[in-house]
């Protein structure tokens, strides 16, 4: 794949993690800059568990990493590492008893900010950030399910964290969240390194200047958005019934089908999308690994 | 995960010390402000203010004797402790149950720090108690009356029970992870405080609790209490910090630090529980033995007018307020007894501790009064009863036995020079009735009264003093005689004659043989 981090901030390389007899983790290689790359990959890939890992909240069987030059195979590196992470879990947990403010401090203080003016002042600019000024005082209990997902960006983004980690952000946000989301991870990749996670082909499309598919815990592509669509061209076409041959294929709001896979010799071809180069690069083992 | 793949092109030098203590105290102070705020902690702290000041208030505490108003102080840290253990448990695992652990746990500050946070998060509760405990105490010290000595030992096991029971409450996160575990905990030690642990001091066991109350009926001299009090409070604060180094350890900080912490703490808990295993001695000792049986030897004598008042040495400052009530009642009796130089002396049970509850025998010393340890309330008429008594009769010891018609002067002689005297009545006499026949209270043995002589005593209260004392003055022999009777008595006083039916028992009553 073209147009590599030449510069990367976290390089991981032969990551390797099992849970039980299961792989989660299958010689992972990634290597990721500035801006926001985008983690896609069906449930069970690993997309979870490959963020874990780099979040240092476990640690990889086999493999190595660094992270902003720091190896967190020691205690020191580990350490160094968090101090210049950001992390946003799925499904993150709240302290429901806390306002905003209090929650934001409260991560704030666990990430070595220790001066409580400097603090203050830095929990005021991030609940600013991601516009929740107004409500800083409100109890997180009391708070929307919108609301509390820019809460734990507002964690994740305190202290100023170099890399940031996060897993599915906007599931369970309706459209408009989702668009502000967007906005707010949009400029959170402006300096930093962003690493997010998500189910959402659009979001990557929108967010992202790279891209990974993950499958069965291995990297199957690695590029950039344009690349992940451009693997689907001459492989979508329309057709008024369901093309039996067609890897997947869909009825749309016109009432043609939409089909994605190998088409027939006289098939009307159509523009593809990100989503299609996705759909085709999970296609079995058709699909070459394309890490880098 | 040792080898490095990469040369980093954006390599960030460490900005922090490798590993600082200022986001644990960052962090303790966060978590002491939330623990300050669960209701119960700051329900009971308020109710702990609130007692103090009614405590500090009440007047029946204006005699305090200090060695009793020390060890009486852990009683609500007791409380304030079970709601610091409860609230910091559930501090310590508000990560599990909000899931925010996930998201902590690759934080800077780990888990071991924040369980030191936590630990610490217990110091301002432990403090305020101290405040508490010690502002109760300094108020009982302060007061005009106050006699004895406090140790600070014993002061201490309030704020260490606080320390010891927020420890617990932390180590208990550490080791059971349901929000469920420590109030389950709670309820068995107490049950073993209660039940299990023998109440008595003098009993090792029971000094592995926080608070080994003993409490007696009189107070005795400090150095008499024999209780292991600063091996004790070492004891406490070894306890407290094993289970504060454990909840470390057993969240991941296995440092040097910590485990020569643990070695530090659990060598003070041994050398305190050795220390307290003998306990308060159940029996007689050396000391209280001659404190009970031959006071004289360790007391200090101080002359006041004509009188001598003896004093075990942290009760002298009482004398002048014995020498009071004496003046008060020999200003009002006639004959030689208005000048008579009394002794008076104080005399306690100590045989066995604190749990010695032996009536004292009435001394059969001529001119000697006993008094006891304690002061103020209704302790001041039973002292002028005795000292009536003994001018009337001689000696405490008759002075116990006279149920005739001397009753009356006794009684008027004890309580008509009172600012309040039918209050001092009704004080003075077990029902707290001031008509019908009465048990009279006093230092040693009890006196009795009849319903007749109390007519008599309650009419002279009533009348005006000096009327009543001229007559008592002019008719002293007659009315101190034991061959005198009651309805003469009233004749002699001026008090009007009982109906005949009361007169005629009353005659019968003057044999003593009622």
């Amino acid at each position: 794949m073209s147009d590599l981090p030449t510069t990367p901030t976290v390089s991981a390389s032969g990551l390797t993690l099992r849970y039980g007899g299961t792989a989660a983790l299958d010689d992972v290689s990634v290597r990721l800059g500035e801006g926001v790359t985008g983690l896609l990959g069906p449930n069970g890939a690993g997309k979870t568990t490959l963020l874990r890992v780099l979040a240092t909240a476990v640690p990889p069987d086999k493999g190595a990493f660094t992270v902003l030059g720091n190896d967190p195979g020691t205690t020191a590196g580990r350490q160094e590492v968090r101090r210049a992470l950001g992390y946003l879990p799925q499904a993150p947990g709240f302290h429901p008893d806390f306002t905003a403010f209090e929650f934001v401090d409260y991560v704030a203080i666990l990430k070595e900010l220790t001066d409580r003016t400097a603090r203050h002042r830095e929990v005021r600019r991030v609940l600013d950030d991601v516009a929740l000024s107004d409500v800083r005082g409100k109890r997180i209990k009391k708070l929307s399910g919108g609301m509390r997902q820019r809460v734990a960006l507002a964690a994740a983004l305190v202290g100023d964290p170099g890399f940031l980690v996060l897993d599915e952000p906007t599931v369970g946000l309706d459209p408009e969240q989702r668009m502000r989301f967007r906005e707010l991870i949009a400029r959170a990749g402006e300096g930093r390194t962003v690493l997010l996670s998500t189910h959402q082909t659009e979001d990557v499309a929108m967010l992202c200047h790279r891209v990974i598919v993950m499958v069965r815990g291995r990297v199957r592509f690695e590029g950039t958005p344009a690349e992940l669509t451009a693997r689907a061209a001459g492989r979508v076409w329309s057709s008024t019934e369901r093309d039996p041959g067609a890897w997947a294929g869909w009825r749309t709001g016109t009432g043609s089908f939409r089909n994605v896979g190998e088409p027939p010799k006289d098939a009307d071809l159509v523009e593809p999308t990100l989503e299609d180069g996705y759909l085709l690069t999970l296609d079995g083992e058709a699909s070459e690994v394309a890490a880098a | 995960m040792s080898t490095v793949l990469e040369t980093p092109a954006r390599a960030v030098e460490p900005a922090h010390p490798s590993r600082s203590w200022a986001p644990v105290f960052a962090l303790a102070r966060f978590e002491a402000r939330e623990l300050r705020m669960t209701i119960p902690l700051f329900g009971l702290s308020i109710l702990y203010v609130a007692w103090i000041v009614w405590d500090t208030t009440q007047r029946q505490g204006d005699y305090p004797i200090l060695q009793d108003v020390d060890r009486a102080t852990p009683g609500m840290p007791l409380l304030i402790g079970l709601a610091v253990m409860l609230g910091v448990n559930r501090a310590v695992l508000r990560s599990r149950r909000c899931d925010t652990d996930r998201h902590f746990d690759v934080l800077v500050v780990e888990p071991w720090r924040r369980t030191v946070a936590h630990a610490l998060s217990i110091v301002p509760a432990v403090l305020f108690t101290a405040v508490c405990v010690l502002v109760q105490f300094i108020w009982a010290a302060l007061k005009p009356g106050a006699a004895g000595h406090g140790s600070p030992a014993e002061l201490a096991v309030g704020p260490l029970t606080v320390l010891l029971f927020g420890m617990l409450g932390v180590l208990l996160a550490r080791l059971f992870r349901s929000v469920f575990a420590a109030p389950v905990i709670l309820v068995l030690l107490l049950f073993g405080m209660l039940f299990v642990a023998p109440s008595s001091g003098s009993n090792w066991t029971s000094w592995l609790g926080p608070v080994v109350t003993e409490s007696g009926s009189n107070p005795l001299p400090s150095d008499l209490l024999e209780r292991p009090a600063a091996w004790h409070a070492l004891y406490l604060v070894g306890l407290g910090l094993t289970l504060a180094v454990l909840a470390v350890l057993v969240s991941g900080g296995r440092t040097t630090v910590v485990k020569a912490a643990i070695a530090g703490s659990v060598a003070l808990t041994v050398v305190g529980v050795v220390g307290q295993s003998a306990g308060t001695p159940a029996g007689s000792t050396p000391a209280r033995d001659r404190a009970t049986n031959a006071p004289e030897k360790v007391q200090t004598c101080l002359k006041r007018g004509g009188s001598t008042y003896c004093a075990f040495p942290e009760w002298t400052g009482r004398t002048a307020d014995w020498a009071e009530v004496v003046d008060r009642v020999q200003n009002l009796a006639g004959g030689s007894a208005g000048g008579e130089r009394l002794t008076v002396r104080q005399r306690i049970d100590a045989t066995y501790g604190l749990t010695s509850d032996t009536l004292i025998s009435p001394s059969t010393t001529p001119g000697q009064v006993t008094v006891g340890t304690s002061w103020g309330g209704n302790r001041v008429p039973e002292f002028a009863a005795a000292v009536a008594s003994v001018l009337v009769a001689g000696n405490e010891k008759a002075g116990s036995s006279v149920c005739d018609a001397r009753m009356v002067t006794i009684m008027w002689l004890a309580l008509g020079g009172e600012s309040d005297p039918m209050t001092a009545l009704r004080n003075v006499r077990l029902d707290d009735s001031v008509s019908g026949s009465a048990i009279v209270l006093s230092p040693t043995e009890s006196m009795s009264m009849s319903a007749e002589q109390t007519r008599i005593v309650v009419e002279l209260l009533k009348k005006p003093r000096y009327s009543v004392a001229g007559k008592v003055k002019a008719k002293w022999t007659e009315l101190t005689s034991p061959r005198t009777t009651t309805a003469r008595v009233a004749e002699l006083l001026g008090v009007p004659a009982a109906d005949k039916s009361a007169a005629k028992a009353e005659a019968d009553g003057d044999s003593c043989a009622e």
